[in-house]
């Protein structure tokens, strides 16, 4: 299976083992259905003596009592000890640590450097395939929860809070995630992107994220970089090695190379970017940024292929 | 038993139809245009009591019952009277001016206010002016959005019976050249009235800025702001009484004038020495916790010029003009779309901060190449 999201198509070995309790939940969930139809149908259905003995009271002890116990009980410590085994983890040697925070409605990802410098980025993870991650998650202001399938369980976002989430993907890959704690308005348009390269070509891609944005190279982006700025863009969103330093939306540094817009909403083009910088508010309804009309139709194209050129 | 219930229903049916035979009888009363609407032949006795009973009685009901501003703020007063020169003198007199022969005609005649505004409450008069009067030639304010606006006139008529000619003129008229400079002036230009539209009058021109703290400073403003501002005024789409007839009334080409003239002068000295630390910390590093951005970032030389520029700005002006973006319903212009929301998040104490901060601070120097 290669399902974009989904829990039964695991990369890892977290995903893998929620994917075998899910299978084990399903197998043990149909055995049960299975008993009770057939109990079912002896109570309307079987002869006199069948029925008997399903009203007697050891039928009603040992289907009613023992077995649920004994069932529930068998699959409750199967999914606790795999819960324990997730927890318990420990990440390997040279783990990738990710801070990831849930705001309304987008997701803060900041990588640190060797000397604990931030690199920050939004709404796509870059991890290298086959190592393992630690994430950090956190919130910075309702209860979000961050829930790639594919890759781990789910793990809520609590404010005031850090939890932690070790994950691996199993091969190179791109597997899409979703808020899954209803976070207010644009909730259900707060996804993600984890896209898992190659050790080198996560090494290199690291490497160039460190960087600040290059001087744009043409006419047009020039002039969008100029009227970035001057339209205060800047004082919510940085694009680094501008004056635009803003830390209140996602950081634009890189946002060219994303493969969506608003939190995995929007595939990243200059038709969507200059879309949702005046009509924001009805792609992603209540999202924090207001809609800026105050641009001509050639400003807003300049804009957007600027913020395209960042890559 | 019987007997009683048929006389009920008797009694009914004689209600029923003197109503629908009287209502009939009005019907064709008014259909046969026999009843005069004349203003001139002014109303039968009986109907002039009613009304007036009728509309004072209103009045007592509806007046808010909220309590007013301070109405002895010489700024309010300076606004109220500038805007009542121009949109209340010609029908309710004022000093140095009778009330027009005009206006008399209507009916009922326009009060004289310098001696009958003492009738009311200060709510009652607020209430009047802005929601105006039925079967009166009173019109409501243009805007339901800007009580503020109402007060100001309010303020100015508590002020307007004890102001002799130059007093008011004075207050309403600032030190606008009012009169006619000789015959061919007055045959011209219509003598004394066009000073009416001087935006001078309240935004002050040259080296001198606005009488009241309540308006805006527009000296050394990018000229794409001040032409974007008097377009949105006098589309209503950014609400105000006082602003909108008087922008509705410029052409094009006068717009981009003033605009230009404004644009050219230079600064003002700052209006107020009073530094503000916390205001200085929000314009210029924002709150990122609260989603408030830096002011300045938009609002210094190198922002966008449909922008304005805040420093030096009246301290006053500016925080009115937060409030009032804060209770708009909704957003009309491409700058209040982005403002608005912003607005909304900041608390009253970060108001009078930021509006201290500004106030406090040198205006730039005069910009040079805002064209865009």
């Amino acid at each position: 299976m290669t399902a974009l999201q989904s829990v039964l198509a695991p990369s890892g070995a977290e995903a893998e083992r929620i994917a075998a309790l899910a299978w084990t939940l399903f197998a043990g969930a149909l055995c049960v259905f299975l008993v009770v139809g057939a109990a079912l149908w002896i109570a309307m259905r079987g002869s006199a003596v069948a029925r008997r003995r399903l009203a007697a009271d050891k039928a009603v002890i040992v289907g009613g009592i023992v077995f649920p116990v004994v069932v529930l009980g068998a699959l409750l410590v199967y999914g606790l000890s795999i819960m324990r085994q997730g927890i318990a983890a420990i990440a390997g040697p040279g783990a990738l640590h990710v801070e990831v925070t849930g705001e309304q409605w987008w997701w803060r990802v900041i990588y640190r450097d060797a000397d604990g410098s931030p690199i920050e980025s939004a709404n796509e993870i870059r991890i290298p395939a086959g190592r393992d991650v630690v994430l950090t998650l956190a919130s910075a202001d309702v209860i979000h929860s961050f829930w790639v399938p594919n890759l781990a369980g789910k793990v809520d976002m609590i404010p005031g809070r850090r939890h932690r989430l070790k994950l691996a993907a199993a091969k190179p890959g791109i597997y899409r995630g979703q808020c899954a704690e209803y976070c207010g308005g644009a909730h259900a348009l707060m996804s993600l992107e984890v896209v898992a390269l190659p050790e080198a070509d996560f090494a290199s891609w690291l490497a160039s994220a460190r960087d600040r944005a290059a001087e744009p190279s043409g006419e047009i982006e020039r002039r969008g970089r100029d009227l970035f700025l001057s339209a205060g863009c800047g004082s919510c969103h940085a694009v680094r090695g501008t004056s635009a330093k803003g830390e209140i939306g996602p950081d634009l540094t890189r946002v060219g190379e994303r493969r969506y817009i608003a939190a995995a909403t929007l595939p990243t083009s200059r038709e969507n970017l200059a879309r949702f910088i005046v009509d924001g508010q009805h792609l992603k309804p209540g999202n924090g940024m207001p809609p800026f009309r105050v641009f001509s139709a050639a400003e807003l194209d300049a804009v957007a292929a600027y913020l395209a050129s960042l890559r | 038993m019987l007997g009683r219930r048929t006389g009920w229903r008797r009694i009914l049916g004689w209600v029923l139809l003197i109503a629908t035979g009287g209502g009939t009888l009005l019907l064709l009363f008014a259909w046969s245009g026999l009843y005069s609407v004349a203003a001139s032949r002014g109303h039968w006795p009986i109907v002039e009591w009613l009304l007036e009973f009728g509309m004072e009685n209103s009045v007592e009901t509806h007046a808010p019952g909220i309590a007013p501003p301070r109405l002895d703020d010489p700024d309010l007063i300076r606004l109220g009277a500038a805007h009542f020169l121009s949109a209340c003198a010609e029908c309710h007199g004022a000093p140095g001016t009778e009330v027009s022969h005009i206006a008399l005609g209507m009916l009922p005649p326009p009060p004289d206010l310098r001696h009958r505004a003492h009738e009311w409450t200060d709510q009652e008069l607020f209430w009047i002016a802005k929601h105006g009067l039925k079967y009166t030639g009173m019109p409501a304010w243009p805007t339901q959005e800007r009580d503020d606006e109402v007060w100001a006139v309010v303020a100015f008529l508590r002020k307007l019976p004890e102001l002799d000619v130059a007093a008011y003129r004075a207050l309403a008229y600032g030190d606008v050249r009012q009169e006619p400079q000789d015959g061919e002036d007055i045959a011209m230009t219509g003598g004394g009235l066009r000073a009416l539209g001087a935006c001078a009058r309240c935004h002050g021109a040259g080296d001198r800025g606005p009488l009241s703290a309540l308006v805006p400073r527009l000296h050394g403003q990018p000229a794409p702001m001040l032409e974007e501002a008097l377009r949105a005024y006098a589309e209503g789409m950014r609400p105000s009484g006082i602003m909108q007839p008087l922008a509705a009334a410029l052409s094009a080409r006068t717009i981009r004038d003033v605009a230009n003239y404004y644009t050219g002068l230079g600064a003002l000295p700052s209006p107020s020495p009073a530094q503000s630390e916390p205001g200085r910390r929000l314009a210029t590093e924002g709150d990122a916790v609260a989603e408030i951005p830096p002011c300045l970032s938009c609002h210094d030389r190198q922002a966008l010029p449909v922008y304005p520029r805040l420093a030096g700005q009246n301290a006053r002006y500016m925080a009115n003009r937060l409030r009032v973006m804060q209770q708009s319903a909704r957003e009309r212009t491409a700058t209040q779309a982005i403002m608005a929301p912003i607005a909304r998040r900041l608390s009253e104490q970060q108001i009078i901060d930021l509006a201290a901060y500004f106030a406090s601070l040198p205006p730039e120097p005069r910009l040079a190449g805002t064209a865009r």
